[in-house]
């Protein structure tokens, strides 16, 4: 079977998301590690002036590797993975070349005007959804842009039937397109007075509790079509293509992915255990997501039983490793996840670092893992060269590895031992710890998540420095690979 | 069925929105309109108090801090009674956080007073040596925008019918006229103050962020 | 079992025996079913994660990938008409089964109240300790006091009741010279004594001074003549003429009854009140405790 003898796919968009993918990794896992640091050394805080507190910093660390990084990640393999499994090249479309780059420059110029919006100060203090509105609206654009994009490129595709990874990034689309518009509604006071005050700010359409089950709606699904849909969408391009395996089995990829669909949005509620949302919406948060562990589990099975076989390529090829161990690490907080959603177990994991600790189980572990994986896959053919090197895979592999497991098994403890701490009571009755307790108790778990931080950083930029090498210095490529990178 | 669905782009979209859109649907409009009523007796927050909201939006407390008190012995215990749903109904947006790396501010109010909270923001570490919260010391000098704040309550009163008084309305001559009532509320708090030059902008008609955010976190109860 | 998993689930045990190790430090009871409950997930998170995901590294190892492949293939990829895993099948269904069950008829979800709960929470908790502690001894409330003090009062009056320099009230004595003088030229009308009001401005200047310093040195011998104004409402001996006014030479039990009470308002600052949050065992147990502070 031949895969692309006539057609020469334009990578030029694919590229560009590349580097911002890059970019934005390094600067949010930097302040990501600032963070994390500043939490085990508070003097850490007064770097920056107003502008380096602990709690000015969290918020973009968060925006910046949600939407900086791993958006950038979706679109740069989206631009490269669309083409090829729709059979069609951007090139053919003059219109789509267009749209293509304007999305990519609106991104870009968005991107940056949002992360001074925080730093600044300008914040509706919803997670993950804590841009003003003028940033919203931009952001609206940029979504509409690459709806155009994706719809414009399946509107022209040769291959009739959507790959799997289609199904994921069309879903990815939409999922985003409902929750955000819903969540980021708000009235500008500005216009809702002559003109008084800022002009930025803006009060949020709903209140108190509704506005509670509107945001975590959001957020709970922000994380299923941000950080698990679009990366197993990746996951079903690059892991086949990289091994050169079939799937093992498409009944199972039909049934995750419509399962996946219909439950994950039904488990919102399980951010707000024990509060003041009605005891009926939070017994369907929790028992939805312990449904949610099949359907999710059923993608990286499907992954894990593609690979049967080829223990020799794990071994071997570093980019497999990389994927395994993504699927792996989505297993863990997938399983994760739905019995922290268990209320007994919430009443302590709550509020505590154990849930830091999920994410960053998921985040470091799977997104980043694939996004990587998928970029390091995708270099030789954009840029018609082998990788630069695989040793420093092989190391990079290794250093980060370690790194995930100090996080999320620090976080564990330390979030564990404080939702515990929380609750005790002495001999009497009363409360058996201030709250300074609690803290002070973790300042080692803080320290060694900051070492995890920095080695995990340390990974992350050998990855770019492989990557940098790999544009411009490593040997040219006569013919694209058909499966497995050629790497030095 | 799916076969055709996957050579159908439109009719998949389709078919993906309405299976996510579905549960939205069920467990958010069931409650809406009920769950946003007011606790009697709730006063909707002054233009000092929204101020200081905003110090606390705009400086991420919300990183570090909740504001819900779930229904545990060892809560109430700490921080006071259970919240009620009721209690948030002028809330815009819901400040609950999901991190308690600080703790729990929801009925702050009753148990911190105006000179602790000014000795607390401007070096945590005086009072609770072992804290890793920030020093604020930048809240001590930046102003609180304190017109914007006016325009959020003439807003929430104009488009979600909060009650406030006949007196706010979104022109500048109104807000002229109600901003000697918001300097007066900061006298107030700065009464119970020792700093000189946040005493001194308050005189001269400047409020700095640190005394609406006090306004703020006194008026959590 | 083979080395790798074998290798996975020791790490998987010392991630729990570490946590239940760091827990049991701090002296958590682990027999507490929130916390037995969160432990159970605990071990279910790290066992299975790490059993299953090597079941199926394993199979990299030793299984063959064969199967029907369907007649098509996208950028070269091609799909298995495999069926799905029975492990997995079956798991999904009997997970939705059992939603279904839960919500419909095992605990139908209007059938639970998170405040019932909780009020049944606190029942067992003051059934457990508060008759237990009705006629505490001493030493046993002091013990108690200091607990409380270091929860709700420590961070205003420090750890040590030293009140971090001048923040608030100092334990070691019961009231400062400075604190007096202002109460004598100001009174003081906030604590709600029978007696009601203490008017100010009685003493000043050198008289002011010379009660202040008697009553800061701790009322011992010869009392100036002008402290007999004060006497009226608080005693000769200051103890406060059975709780009708403060007891101004020690801290007794009304004294921080009225303070929690009310809070209080002076010189140093002002001090919460926290009217309804204790019980009067708790009360009884800080005044004890406080008492252990003075010296
Ligand atoms: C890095 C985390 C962090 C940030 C950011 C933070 N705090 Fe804190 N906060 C803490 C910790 C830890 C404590 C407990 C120790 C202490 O009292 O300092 C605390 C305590 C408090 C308390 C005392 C509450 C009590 O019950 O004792 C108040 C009030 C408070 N913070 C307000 C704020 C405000 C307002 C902001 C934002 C401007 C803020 N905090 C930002 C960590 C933080
Ligand atoms: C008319 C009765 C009366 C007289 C006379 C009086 N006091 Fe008092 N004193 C009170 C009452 C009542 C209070 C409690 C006031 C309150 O509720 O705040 C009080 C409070 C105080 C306190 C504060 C105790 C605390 O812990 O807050 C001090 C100190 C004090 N008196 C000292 C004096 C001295 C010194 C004099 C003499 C110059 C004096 N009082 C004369 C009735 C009196
Ligand atoms: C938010 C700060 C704060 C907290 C919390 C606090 N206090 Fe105080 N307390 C003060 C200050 C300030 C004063 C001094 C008031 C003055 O006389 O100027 C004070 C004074 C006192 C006094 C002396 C009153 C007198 O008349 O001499 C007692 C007794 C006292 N506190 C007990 C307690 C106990 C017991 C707790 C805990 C249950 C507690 N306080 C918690 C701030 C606090
Ligand atoms: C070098 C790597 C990183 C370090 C050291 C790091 C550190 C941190 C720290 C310290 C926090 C705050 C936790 C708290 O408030 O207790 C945090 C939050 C968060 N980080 Fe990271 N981070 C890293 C990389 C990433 C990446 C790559 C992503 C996403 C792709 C990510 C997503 C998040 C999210 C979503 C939160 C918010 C979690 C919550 O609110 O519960 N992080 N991170
Ligand atoms: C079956 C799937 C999952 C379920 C049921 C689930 C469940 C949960 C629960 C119960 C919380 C804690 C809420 C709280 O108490 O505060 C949480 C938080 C979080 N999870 Fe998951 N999780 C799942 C998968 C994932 C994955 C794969 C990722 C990322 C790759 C992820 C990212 C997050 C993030 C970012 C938060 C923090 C939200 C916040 O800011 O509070 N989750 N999840
Ligand atoms: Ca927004
Ligand atoms: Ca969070
Ligand atoms: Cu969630």
């Amino acid at each position: 079977m031949q895969s692309n003898a006539a057609l020469e796919y334009d990578y030029s968009v694919a590229k560009l998301f590349t580097y911002t993918t890059i970019l934005f990794g390094f600067l949010g896992m930097l302040i990501g590690t600032l963070i994390a640091a500043q939490m085990a050394f508070p003097e850490l805080n007064y770097m920056l002036g107003e502008y380096g507190t602990f709690s000015r910093l969290r918020p973009v660390h968060t925006n910046t590797v949600v939407f900086g990084f791993t958006l950038s990640g979706v679109f740069a393999t989206f631009y490269y993975v669309g083409q090829r499994v729709l059979k069609v090249s951007m090139a053919e479309s003059k219109f789509l070349m267009f749209m293509g780059k304007f999305h990519f420059w609106l991104y870009f110029v968005g991107a940056l005007l949002a992360t001074v919006s925080l730093l600044l100060g300008y914040s509706q203090s919803k997670e993950y959804a804590q841009y003003e509105w003028p940033i919203d609206i931009v952001i609206v654009l940029i979504w509409v842009s690459w709806g155009v994009s994706l719809f414009g490129l399946i509107g022209i595709r040769r291959e009739k039937t959507l790959y799997i990874s289609m199904w994921y990034y069309i879903a990815t689309f939409l999922g985003i397109a409902m929750l955000y518009l819903f969540n980021n509604m708000s009235v500008p006071t500005y216009f809702a007075t002559e003109g008084l005050g800022n002009i930025m700010h803006s009060v949020s359409m709903y209140s108190g509790t509704n506005d509670a089950l509107v945001q975590w709606w959001y957020g709970h699904n922000a994380v299923a079509f941000g950080f698990t849909v679009p990366i197993v969408a990746m996951v079903y391009y690059f892991l086949p293509k990289e091994s050169g395996q079939a799937i093992y089995s498409y009944k199972l990829s039909l049934l995750s992915f419509w399962g996946l669909m219909f439950v994950y949005l039904w488990a919102g509620s399980h951010h707000l255990l024990y509060s003041t949302v009605p005891d009926w919406m939070q017994t369907m948060g929790s028992v939805f997501s312990i449904v949610l562990i099949l359907p999710s589990w059923g993608s990286a099975i499907n992954m894990l039983l593609t690979m049967k076989g080829e223990w020799n390529q794990l071994t071997e090829n570093p980019l497999i490793k990389f994927m395994v161990l993504a699927s792996t690490f989505y297993m863990l907080s997938t399983l994760e996840g739905p019995i922290q959603a268990i209320k007994s177990v919430n009443a302590i994991a709550h509020f505590t670092d154990w849930i830091p600790g999920h994410v960053h189980d998921g985040v470091l572990g799977w997104v980043v893992f694939m996004i990587m994986a998928a970029l390091f896959h995708m270099a030789p053919r954009m840029f018609k060269r082998e990788i630069y090197s695989k040793s420093l895979i092989e190391k990079q592999f290794w250093l980060q590895t370690t790194a995930v497991v100090l996080y999320f098994t620090s976080m564990w403890i330390a979030g564990i031992t404080q939702g515990m701490m929380w609750r005790a009571v002495d001999e009497y009755g009363n409360l058996m710890y201030s709250f300074i307790d609690t803290v002070a108790v973790l300042q080692p778990y803080y320290a060694i998540r900051a070492l995890s931080g920095v080695l995990y950083l340390t990974g992350f930029l050998m990855f770019a420095y492989n990557m940098i090498k790999t544009m411009t210095a490593s040997r040219e490529l006569t013919q694209e690979p058909q499966f497995r990178s050629p790497m030095a | 069925m799916f076969h055709w669905l996957e050579k159908n782009p439109f009719f998949f979209s389709v078919g993906v929105f309405v299976v996510i859109a579905f549960a939205g649907l069920v467990e958010i409009l069931p409650n809406f309109a009920e769950a946003s009523r007011p606790v009697v007796g709730l006063k909707p927050y002054t233009v000092l108090e929204l101020a200081g909201k905003e110090v606390y939006k705009k400086d991420a407390c919300i990183a570090c801090h909740s504001q819900l008190i779930r229904p545990f012995k060892s809560e109430t215990d700490r921080y006071g009674q259970v919240s009620l749903s009721g209690e948030y109904a002028y809330d815009r947006p819901f400040l609950w956080g999901s991190k308690r790396t600080g703790p729990d501010l929801h009925r702050v109010g009753n148990y911190r007073t105006t000179d602790w909270h000014e000795n607390h923001m401007w070096d945590p570490k005086s009072v609770v040596p072992q804290s890793i919260m920030p020093a604020y010391k930048h809240m001590f000098t930046n102003i609180a925008d304190i017109e914007t704040a006016y325009a959020e309550a003439v807003t929430v009163k104009n488009v979600f019918a909060t009650p406030y008084g006949d007196e706010f309305k979104g022109t500048r001559a109104a807000w002229e006229a109600h901003k000697p009532k918001v300097l007066a509320d900061a006298k107030l708090i700065t009464a119970d103050m020792k700093n000189k030059d946040v005493k001194d902008a308050v005189e001269a008609g400047n409020i700095p962020e640190i005394v609406a955010l006090i306004a703020y976190m006194n008026r959590l109860k | 079992m083979n080395a790798l998993m074998i290798k996975g689930l020791i790490f998987a045990a010392v991630l729990i025996g570490a946590t239940v190790a760091v827990v049991s430090s701090m002296n958590i009871d682990l027999s507490d079913p929130i916390n037995m409950i969160t432990m159970i997930g605990a071990v279910a998170i790290a066992g299975l994660s790490v059993g299953v995901s090597i079941k199926y590294i394993n199979q990299m190892k030793t299984d063959t990938a064969t199967g029907e492949l369907v007649d098509h293939n996208w950028d070269g990829i091609g799909e298995y008409k495999n069926e799905l895993p029975s492990g997995w099948a079956f798991s999904f269904l009997g997970t939705l089964i059992w939603a279904i069950w839960y919500m419909l008829a095992g605990y139908p979800v209007n059938a639970f109240s998170q405040i019932g709960q909780y009020n049944e929470e606190v029942l067992a908790h003051q059934e457990k300790f508060e008759a237990k502690h009705k006629n505490a001894d001493a030493a046993t409330l002091q013990q108690m006091g200091e607990s409380i003090f270091l929860v709700q009062c420590a961070p205003c009056h420090g750890e040590t009741g030293d009140g971090l320099s001048g923040k608030a009230q100092d334990f070691a004595t019961r009231e400062s010279k400075e604190q007096i003088l202002d109460v004598i030229a100001n009174g003081s009308n906030q604590l709600k004594y029978p007696m009601g009001a203490m008017p100010g401005g009685m003493a000043s200047g050198a008289d002011a001074e010379a009660i202040a310093d008697y009553i800061v040195g701790g009322m011992k011998g010869e009392a100036p003549a002008s402290y007999g104004v004060c006497a009226g409402c608080h005693g000769a001996d200051g103890a406060g003429n059975g709780g009708t006014a403060p007891n101004i030479a020690d801290y007794d039990d009304v004294l921080v009854h009225n303070v929690l009470e009310n809070g209080k308002k002076g010189v140093i600052g002002i001090m919460p009140s926290f009217k309804g949050r204790f019980t009067p065992v708790q009360e009884k147990a800080l005044t004890t405790y406080l008492h252990s502070l003075e010296n």
